[in-house]
Parts: C-alpha cells; sequence; structure tokens
C-alpha cells in the first residue's frame, strides 16, 4: 500500500540484469495510486487560495465597516457644526465677558476692608486701653495705644488685649500679634504708651 | 531548463494548482496593496469620532450659554458704570468733595496718581492710584471710610493711617489713605 502511495519518480528503476529491455517510461505512465498525488496539490492549492479569499474578504468587510461608520460620523460632524460654531462664538464672548468680572471680582477681594477692621477694633476695645493710632502697611497693621493705670497693672491690661485680639474670629487675616517694643510711660498722658504689630497672613516679613 | 512546450504541458496537466497558484499570487498582491486602508480608516475614524465628540460636547454645553452670556453682559454694563476714568480728573474729584460733603470730613489733601498701562490681552482695567487725607470725628471719618469702600466706585485701600492726638482727645482724627480705583487709562 505504501509503495503505491509514493510518486513515481520514487519508484526504483529496476536491476540491470532483466531478461528483456524494459521500454516502460516511468514519467508517462499513469498514476495508479489510490489516491492520486494531484489530488492533495489541487487540495492544498484550493485551500490555500480560499484562506487568502477569505483573509482578503474579512479585511475588506472590515474596511468598509469602518468606512461606514466614518461616513456615519461625518454626517454627524457636519449636522452639528453650523451650531458647534456658533457655540464657540458664543463662548469666546462669554470669556471676554468673564473675564472682566473675574478682573473686578480679584481687585475688591485683594485688600481687606479698612472700616470693617477699624469698627471691630472699637467695639472690642478695652475700657482701660485707648487707640491713638491705627497704620495700615502693606505687611500688617501697627496699633499704638496708650493704657490706663500704674506701669505693672497697664502691662498686664496690653498683653491681656493683645491676647483677646489674637483669639478674635473675626481678625483671622492676621496671622502674628506682637509688641513692637517694650512698653514705655509716657508722661504727656500719664499713660503707658504700648505698640502692636499684627501680620498680616502671607506677609513676607515683619517691619517695624 | 523548462521549454516554453514544456512550460504549456506542465500547465495544460495541471490546471487546478498553476490557476490556484496565480490566484494566489494575486490574492497576496491584493492584501499586501490593501494591508494599509484599515489603519489608515480606523485613524481617519479615531480623527472624526473625536471631533464629533468635540462638537457635540460644544452643544450640549452651550444650552444655557446665550442667557448666561446675556446676564454676564448685564453685569458688565453696570460695571462700566462703576469704572473710573483716570483722564477725567475733574470728575473723580468731585467724587471725593461729595464724599467730603456727604460725611462732613474735611479734605486736607488729595492727589490723582498716574495709572498704570493696561496690559494687552491680560487686562481689560487698571488701577489708578489716589493719596487722600481727610480731618473729622470718628463717626465723620467712618462713614468717608466706608462710603469710599463700598461707594460707587471699586477701591481697594492699600496704605491707611489713623491718628488722633493722644493728649487731646476731643481733637479731630486725621485719615491718610493711599488706596486705588479700578478704571480705565
Amino acid at each position: 500500500m505504501l509503495s503505491r502511495l509514493k510518486s513515481k519518480s520514487e519508484v526504483p528503476a529496476p536491476s540491470a540484469t532483466v531478461w528483456h529491455p524494459n521500454f516502460r517510461n516511468y514519467q508517462k505512465l499513469p498514476d495508479i495510486k489510490v489516491v492520486r498525488t494531484a489530488f492533495f496539490i489541487n487540495g492544498a492549492a484550493i485551500l490555500v487560495v480560499v484562506s487568502l479569499l477569505i483573509l482578503l474578504g474579512f479585511n475588506e468587510w472590515q474596511l468598509h465597516a469602518v468606512n461606514a461608520q466614518t461616513t456615519a460620523i461625518q454626517s454627524q460632524i457636519d449636522r452639528d457644526t453650523k451650531l458647534s460654531d456658533q457655540s464657540v462664538v458664543l463662548f469666546k464672548s462669554f470669556q471676554a465677558e468673564e473675564s472682566k468680572v473675574n478682573e473686578v471680582d480679584t481687585f475688591v477681594k485683594s485688600k481687606a476692608a479698612v472700616s470693617t477692621i477699624i469698627l471691630r477694633l472699637g467695639e472690642t476695645l478695652p475700657k482701660n486701653v485707648a487707640l491713638d493710632l491705627l497704620d495700615f502697611r502693606e505687611n500688617g497693621l501697627v496699633m499704638r495705644l496708650s493704657v490706663r493705670g500704674t506701669p505693672d497693672v497697664a502691662s498686664g491690661y496690653a498683653t491681656t488685649y493683645l491676647e483677646q485680639l489674637r483669639s478674635d474670629s473675626q481678625l483671622k487675616l492676621f496671622e502674628e500679634f506682637t509688641f513692637t517694643g517694650t512698653p514705655s510711660p509716657n508722661p504727656a498722658t500719664n499713660r503707658m504708651a504700648v505698640e502692636f504689630f499684627l501680620r498680616l497672613k502671607g506677609a513676607p516679613a515683619v517691619k517695624k | 531548463m523548462m521549454t516554453n512546450a514544456d512550460q504549456f504541458a506542465f500547465v495544460k496537466k495541471n490546471p487546478i494548482s498553476v490557476g490556484c497558484g496565480v490566484v494566489a499570487l494575486a490574492l497576496i498582491a491584493g492584501i499586501y496593496l490593501r494591508s494599509d486602508a484599515i489603519p489608515e480608516a480606523e485613524g481617519i475614524l479615531v480623527q472624526k469620532t473625536a471631533q464629533a465628540e468635540r462638537y457635540a460636547l460644544n452643544i450640549k454645553y452651550s444650552a444655557q450659554l446665550k442667557e448666561q452670556l446675556e446676564a454676564l453682559a448685564g453685569a458688565n454694563k453696570e460695571i462700566d458704570g462703576r469704572i473710573v476714568r483716570a483722564s477725567q480728573l475733574g470728575t473723580n474729584t468731585q467724587y471725593f468733595y461729595k464724599l467730603q460733603s456727604d460725611s462732613g470730613v474735611k479734605l486736607l489733601d488729595f492727589r490723582q496718581g498716574t495709572a498704570g498701562v493696561v496690559a494687552k490681552g491680560k487686562s481689560t482695567f487698571v488701577p489708578i492710584p489716589f493719596s487722600v487725607s481727610v480731618q473729622g470725628t470718628l463717626p465723620q471719618v467712618m462713614k468717608f471710610l466706608r462710603e469710599l469702600e463700598s461707594g460707587n466706585h471699586y477701591c481697594r485701600i492699600l496704605t491707611a493711617s489713623c491718628a488722633g492726638s493722644a493728649v487731646a482727645r476731643s481733637q479731630p482724627l486725621t485719615l491718610s489713605l493711599n488706596l486705588e480705583m479700578l478704571g480705565l487709562p
């Protein structure tokens, strides 16, 4: 059986010691195998062609699907372009108008209202303390005070007042509350002259 | 070496396999030539999808934009009415004298500084500096200050000094201000 499946070229030529001349042309003899070699070759060739056809067809189908999607999206783009362009123009106008409002808002909120701070200081001023000077600077507030009482008592009042200022929730825009110098008696008023410095939050350095 | 006759005979003898070989070669060439088409089409699709999404979002987010723009334009009209013009020195001086008469303080000094230059494309307005000194009682000074801060024009006080006499408490207070008003050159 195996010998029958072998191609003609593989069949060994008869030995030289034959009793008559061998006139057979093996190339021209028919393939007498049960399943001819040509069947396998043709089958394989057809299989290859069919595979390639399927691959090409699949690629073309994919391409068609992608192109169909692109066409659908393009029609959506064509439909939305006009409205979108109008929206963009409208938004640019909005941005221009908004920038003006933001500029005003930034300007107004950039500094604390001085009148509000003065009113708060006036409301919370202890009875033994008088304000001589309020100096609002870039980095904070200098408060010059006259404190009633003997030097030892007046110094206590001043310290208590500073603590009171520090704990005041409405003065949270200041982050540092300090004496700028040693309290000293003022002979002109017979009161203790005291000076505080309230440094604003984020202010770079204390300038006394 | 095969002659033409041999080749013809070979084709004639194996028509299916030869035909399949030729078709296969043509198909391979076709697949090769079309190999760039899908990535290219996909690239275009991605680009178009992004564009379509952008347009759709533009439309979606602009649903109430017209009304908002109208509201903003109205607000800006009001802002324009409250903006100081640096060139209108007379009008600006008049504003401070009006504050003086409304509050009862005495205007000791009033000077308008030089306005900065509007940065092109960055800002619309420019702060216009003023130096003002007034004298009055505490209620008068406070009224002046409050009207200035919450008055018709947008104002921010850069530095302020409010002092009275430590010896004579009944003496009027002196308030010196360095302030800026939002305006146009």
